[in-house]
Parts: structure tokens; C-alpha cells; sequence
């Protein structure tokens, strides 16, 4: 137990004393965080559109008023005898309505008037929103027009999220990728460095253990995700807004978990691949990419082909982020997350086992 | 050929053995950027399809079966239960076991009937803020369409005649959305078009920078301070072979945009690549930068975190930005990533040409001469 607090010790001095470790471990996380939560959001806000109003009637301007009025859309001019594609091609508008000749005519007399709606699909998922809202601003319009006129209406509730504020579902997300990278990232440097620089031959001659030299840096790095764990905790609370919803102690206790399963990941790689420079790689790809792409983290796992999607079972951030979502949104606590809570220690022991196999190894090797 | 003068081309020959030798960088322009290029056009996508659906039917009529069915005829939702309860309902959305849950009023059909408007509830899992910003607007073309069809039933025409006989009725608008450019709305188009920039710009920048350390970490930066060739030359020769062996890269991951997910060319090929040259340009100043204030290669690749992630968030590679908050907007101007991802997606999506894309290129152009004077500044500086 002593020489265990001896060598997370020595590692946390380490850390603290290169700036470069010290911001890496606490400042670029909550710098990302902030950054990487607004800036990914993908429901965009004040699409520049073009309106072609070939009839230029009461009707027809009423009609565009509806979509100036809403925040989502922002008519962008642009002359009538230029065609719309150009406006897409040079990227000043993602949009465009056409209304015939006789619209306001033919809307007087009670017969159904077509509009064309142009939308530039280069983006698809930007190009189905448009679709979505801007029906819905033509069927608030036509509701307003003529009452009674839907027999069956939908009263759609937004549960958990009702602002649908993006910030609300990437904070958590971000949270969990600053945590699958940056203690890793320290823990297999740290090992690596050990390695590269032969410093681990006095390892090997004192009378220390493999066990307790790696829970040693392991508790070491999970003080270092602890700790970048609460301020970006105070992130989420303050600025994103959030709260526990239900019981957090799923929540807390699969904290501490995943701090353990990070800091062996990254134990692991640093003691798998003793150069500092391989290391960073490795763990950029386990750390970073895989959880990036396929743990959820921006877009729905179903979406995943899927010949890769089964490799998402086996992503420990996949786990922990829809824990954390679940303990800062939806709020269903043990009942919906207990085996989460579970997995992510099972993933974590087999990091362990496989840093303490390599250690064992290179010991007899020499 | 005054610039590229015998001093310069010992130079490059030395840094084209210096490469040829180093397997491990010529792998690494090739696999990783691959295989990023591959799971990430694969693997993002944001698409809203089979909406996991839960019904609790309190009316029980062929009419509310219809609005069922229709809902799940549709690719957008998947009926997955039936519930007896909202409490039932609302534990299995937050065990995520349903994303949308419906409740039919127990009076519909008798509503119907009578002429009287009714109203479905809808309950959506708003956590993902897009998914259900789509799967609103789904659930009320649904709708919409099984309105359109009542009268067919006989029901709508009943409804009419009861409320809205004596009406003097406006017509109604139809809205019909036409796709263009991609009609089959295919998600990886976007992404790849964007992650191509950001791959440009991360390995460009992370090999540039394992380029600048490595004489200073081997101590031979001296000895070539100490030879005839000037700061100029030295730089010029480092830069070469890797723009070189960068651009064919930029060329294999169009070959794989065309082949893995194909993507239509409708642009001039010619002017995505000298966009992609442009931005190896830039990738390489950030490098040859991070080189200047690190002092060995494990100090420049940590360096990169606090480059790399930043730029790659703020750039519009995966999100349009529109979508990013109002003050970080003006932003992506000096993000070359953004202008990049512009280029490209605009010229190979909708054939875009150089009348519509200058001021991109011309951004693009002064971002890279911008990075490239500080780099050349910030090496001299060190050499001095």
C-alpha cells in the first residue's frame, strides 16, 4: 500500500511539473468541451433561403411572412430572373421557394395551390430539416387560413430535452470523450516513457511488485480523470445547464469505474508500446477515434453499417456516455443502467490483465 | 530554374533518402488516413430511419389500427409495442427501449364521425436534438397523409359536411420539396466532402512537424546551418518531397471518395486538387509552427492536441455552420478546413466552378500565406 502511494505520487509531480502534461490533463478539456459542444451541434439556426415570388399578391407575401417570422429561416434577396441553382452553387442560400403566377388567385377561390420548395441536398440531414420546418410553417399558415380543416391533429411533447438544445446532448458526450482521452493519453506516456528511457529496469531490481507498480500509475491516473471529471462537471452544470435527473449514484460509481478503465487503457498501451511517440498514436486512435465514431457520441449507433456496428459493444465510452446521459437527462437510474455500470470494470480488469502480462513478461525477459 | 538551384536539389535528394528510409511515415500516409476516411464516411451518419415506436390504443377501432399502420408502413418509424399505460409508456422511453411513443384518444373514431377535430399525442426523446427535430417533422407528414386519405374512408367526408359545409373556404398551400444534388440523401456525401480537409490538414501538419523536429532532436539542425544554403533553401527542400508525397494522398482519398462512396464529380477535378494543394500548404505551416516551439517529437504530437481538436470542431467538416453558435460563425473564415470542405463539397456535388468559389480560394490563399511567412519566420528565428 505504502509503495503503491509512493509511485502515484511521483507520477502526479510529474504531470504537475510539465506545463505541457498539466494543461493537456486539466485546461484543454474544458476548452474542448465548451468548443466542441456548441460548435458540433447539427440543427442549424437561420438558413439563408431565396423566395421566387412570381405572383407578388397579398396572398403570396403573407405566405413568405410566415417564414421570415420564424428563426429558423432567413430570406436572403435575390433577383427573380436569376435562377435559384446559382444561389446554391455560389452557397448563398441552402433554399428556395417558388410561388406560381396565380397564387393568390387560385388560393381566393379555394383550390389547392402548389409551391416549390428547391432544396440544395448536398447536406441530406440540413436538407430533411428544411423539408420538416418549412411544412410545418405551410401547415401552421394553412391552419390559420382555414380552421377545422384537419380532422386529426398531432400534440407532439418533447421529453427530456424540450428546447431541443444540442448543447444538452453533446455536453455529456464531449464530457465523456475528454475523459476517454486526455488521462489515457498522460498514463500511456507516462509508461512509455518508462520504457523508452529504461527507467524500468530500476523497477525491475527494486523489490516493488508488477501489481503495485501498476495500480501505482492506475491510481495515479484515475486522480488525474477525477479531477478533470469535476471541473468539467462544473461546466455542465453551470453553463450547459444541467442537472441529475433521477438517482446520480449510478452515475458516481460508474465514474470511478471508468476512471479506472481509462487510466488501465492507457497503462496498457504505454506498457504494450515503449515509445512515447507510438503510444500518443495509439491512444489517439483507441481514445479518440473509436469513441468519437462508435460509441454514439454525435450520431445514432443504429446508423452504423452493420458489418462495423458490433465493435461499439466492445467501446467502453459507448457505456459511460449513455450513463451520463441518462443521469443528466432522462433520469432512469439503476434500472436502465445497471449492467452499463457493470461492463465498464469488466472492460477495464481485461486492460489491466493484459499491462500486467506485458510487465511480467518483460521482467523475465531480462 | 534560378530558385531551384544545385544546393536545393542536394538538399531534397538528402530529404528523399531521409523519407525512402523511413517506412513508417510513407505507411502512415496511406493507412491511417484511409481508414479514417473510410469509418468516418461509414460510421457518420445522421440519419433518422425505423424510430423505435410505442402505441397505447385506448380506442381500439379500425380507424385508430390505420393510423397505426400508417405510421409504421413508413420507413421512418417501427412499431416495437403496445402499451396499456402512459407510466408504462414513459419507463420505456426512459429505458430507452421506445425513442417515440403515440397515444390514440379513446374517442377518435366517434370524433371522426361527429365531425370534431382530434388530437393524437405524440411523446419523442428530445435528448438527440436533431433525431427528433426529424422525427417531429415525420410524425406530422404522417399524419398529414393519413388526413389526406380519410376521405376515402368516408369519415373525411362526413367531417367536411358537418363543419366546414358553410365555410367560405381558401384553398391550401402544397408545399412540394424537390432534392437537388442529391435526391437520394445520402448522409456520407457531406461528411467525407468535409473529413477530406480535415485529413489534409491533421496529417499534413502532424508529418511536417515530425519532419522540422527531427534535425533538431538528431542535433544535426548545426551542420545544416553550418552548410552554404540559405534558411530559404532549407526550408524550400523540407517542404518538397512532403508536399509531394502529401498531394498523392489527396489523390488517393479522391480515388476512394469516387470508388467507396460515390461521389459524383460534377466539378473540374483540377480545382478541388490545387484547393487540396492550398491546404497541404497550410497543413505543413501549422506543422513546421507546432516544430518551432517544441523541442522533440513526443512535446510536437502532444502540441498538436491543442491545435488539431479545435480546428477540427470549428471547421463545418461534419455539421453545417449554421448550425454552430452565432459568435464562433465568424470564425471558420481563418479556419482552413472550412474553406477547403467548401471547395471541395461544392465542386464535386454541384459542379460549382471558379466564378462561384474564389472568395473561398482566395481565403484559403491568404490563410496559407499568413501560416507560411510565420513559419518561416518563427524557423529562421531558431536558426538565428
Amino acid at each position: 500500500m505504502r509503495r503503491i502511494r509512493a509511485q502515484a505520487r511521483k507520477e502526479l509531480t510529474q504531470i504537475i511539473r510539465d506545463w505541457r502534461t498539466f494543461s493537456l490533463a486539466l485546461v484543454l478539456p474544458m476548452v474542448l468541451l465548451l468548443l466542441m459542444s456548441t460548435a458540433l451541434s447539427l440543427t442549424p439556426s437561420r438558413l439563408p433561403i431565396i423566395v421566387q415570388d412570381l405572383d407578388d399578391s397579398a396572398a403570396s407575401r403573407h405566405f413568405i411572412d410566415a417564414f421570415r417570422a420564424s428563426n429558423t429561416f432567413h430570406v436572403v434577396a435575390w433577383p427573380t430572373d436569376r435562377q435559384p441553382e446559382q444561389a446554391f452553387m455560389s452557397n448563398v442560400a441552402d433554399a428556395a421557394i417558388i410561388i406560381p403566377e396565380h397564387f393568390g388567385r387560385d388560393m381566393a377561390r379555394g383550390s389547392d395551390t402548389p409551391v416549390q420548395l428547391l432544396i440544395d441536398a448536398s447536406d441530406a440531414n440540413t436538407a430533411k430539416l428544411i423539408a420538416g420546418y418549412s411544412q410545418q410553417i405551410t401547415r401552421a399558415h394553412n391552419q390559420g387560413n382555414s380552421p377545422y380543416e384537419q380532422p386529426v391533429q398531432a400534440a407532439i411533447r418533447l421529453w427530456y430535452n424540450p428546447g431541443r438544445s444540442s448543447r444538452k446532448f453533446f455536453g455529456p458526450g464531449i464530457f465523456v470523450l475528454g475523459l476517454s482521452m486526455f488521462p489515457p493519453l498522460l498514463a500511456s506516456l507516462a509508461m512509455a516513457k518508462e520504457g523508452e528511457q529504461k527507467t524500468i529496469l530500476q523497477v525491475y531490481v527494486s523489490n516493488i511488485s508488477a501489481h503495485e507498480f501498476l495500480l501505482g500509475k492506475i491510481v495515479a491516473f484515475m486522480v488525474v480523470a477525477l479531477a478533470e471529471c469535476l471541473l468539467m462537471l462544473v461546466w455542465l452544470f453551470t453553463y450547459f445547464g444541467l442537472n441529475f435527473a433521477g438517482d446520480p449514484t449510478p452515475f458516481l460509481i460508474a465514474t470511478v469505474l471508468y476512471a479506472f478503465c481509462v487510466a488501465s487503457f492507457g497503462t496498457m498501451v504505454g506498457a504494450a508500446i515503449p515509445s512515447q511517440v507510438a503510444a500518443i498514436q495509439a491512444v489517439a486512435f483507441g481514445g479518440f477515434l473509436l469513441v468519437f465514431l462508435l460509441s454514439g457520441l454525435m450520431f445514432p449507433i443504429d446508423n452504423i453499417p452493420s458489418g462495423i456496428r458490433w465493435i461499439s459493444n466492445l467501446i467502453w465510452g459507448r457505456y459511460y456516455i449513455e450513463i451520463v446521459r441518462d443521469a443528466l437527462l432522462e433520469g432512469g437510474g439503476w434500472p436502465a443502467t445497471w449492467y452499463k455500470v457493470a461492463i465498464i470494470p469488466a472492460i477495464g480488469l481485461v486492460f489491466y490483465g493484459i499491462a500486467w502480462r506485458t510487465m511480467r513478461r518483460m521482467q523475465l525477459s531480462i | 530554374m534560378s530558385i531551384f538551384n544545385y544546393r536545393i536539389r542536394a538538399l531534397i535528394r538528402k530529404e528523399l533518402g531521409q523519407i525512402r528510409r523511413d517506412r513508417r511515415l510513407a505507411f502512415s500516409l496511406i493507412l491511417p488516413p484511409t481508414l479514417q476516411l473510410l469509418l468516418l464516411g461509414f460510421a457518420l451518419s445522421a440519419n433518422v430511419e425505423n424510430v423505435k415506436l410505442g402505441a397505447i390504443d385506448y380506442s381500439r377501432t379500425p380507424e385508430s389500427r390505420e393510423l397505426i399502420a400508417r405510421l409504421s408502413e413508413s420507413r421512418s418509424f417501427r412499431l416495437v409495442s403496445y402499451y396499456d399505460s402512459v407510466n408504462e409508456l414513459g419507463d420505456a422511453i426512459s429505458r430507452n427501449e421506445v425513442d417515440a411513443g403515440m397515444v390514440i384518444p379513446y374517442d377518435l373514431a366517434r370524433d371522426l364521425q361527429r365531425g370534431r377535430p382530434v388530437t393524437v399525442q405524440f411523446l419523442l426523446n428530445a435528448m438527440n436534438a436533431n433525431t427528433a427535430a426529424i422525427a417531429q417533422g415525420y410524425a406530422e407528414g404522417v399524419i398529414q397523409s393519413y388526413n389526406a386519405v380519410l376521405p376515402a374512408e368516408g369519415l373525411r367526408a362526413s367531417f367536411r359536411r358537418i363543419r366546414a359545409v358553410d365555410l367560405s373556404r381558401t384553398g391550401r398551400i402544397q408545399l412540394h420539396p424537390n432534392f437537388l444534388y442529391n435526391p437520394g440523401l445520402r448522409d456520407s456525401w457531406f461528411i467525407v466532402t468535409g473529413v477530406f480537409g480535415l485529413l489534409l490538414i491533421l496529417n499534413s501538419s502532424l508529418v511536417a512537424a515530425g519532419a522540422m523536429v527531427r534535425e533538431r532532436e538528431a542535433g544535426t539542425i548545426e551542420q545544416l546551418l553550418m552548410s552554404p544554403a540559405s534558411t530559404w533553401e532549407i526550408v524550400i527542400a523540407k517542404i518538397t518531397p512532403l508536399f509531394v508525397l502529401l498531394f498523392l494522398m489527396a489523390i488517393l482519398a479522391t480515388v476512394i471518395m469516387k470508388l467507396a462512396f460515390a461521389v459524383p464529380f460534377h466539378g473540374r477535378l483540377p480545382l478541388v486538387l490545387s484547393g487540396a494543394a492550398l491546404c497541404i500548404l497550410s497543413g505543413i505551416s501549422i506543422g513546421t509552427v507546432n516544430a518551432t516551439v517544441s523541442r522533440t517529437a513526443q512535446q510536437a504530437q502532444l502540441m498538436a492536441f491543442f491545435i488539431n481538436p479545435p480546428i477540427n470542431a470549428t471547421a463545418g467538416a461534419f455539421n453545417p455552420v449554421e448550425a454552430m453558435p452565432a459568435w464562433l460563425q465568424p470564425v471558420t473564415v481563418i479556419n482552413p478546413i472550412h474553406h477547403f470542405a467548401v471547395i471541395a463539397r461544392s465542386s464535386m456535388l454541384k459542379g460549382s466552378g471558379f466564378g462561384e468559389l474564389w472568395p473561398n480560394f482566395l481565403g484559403l490563399f491568404l490563410i496559407t500565406l499568413v501560416l507560411g511567412t510565420v513559419s518561416i519566420w518563427r524557423f529562421r528565428k531558431q536558426l538565428g
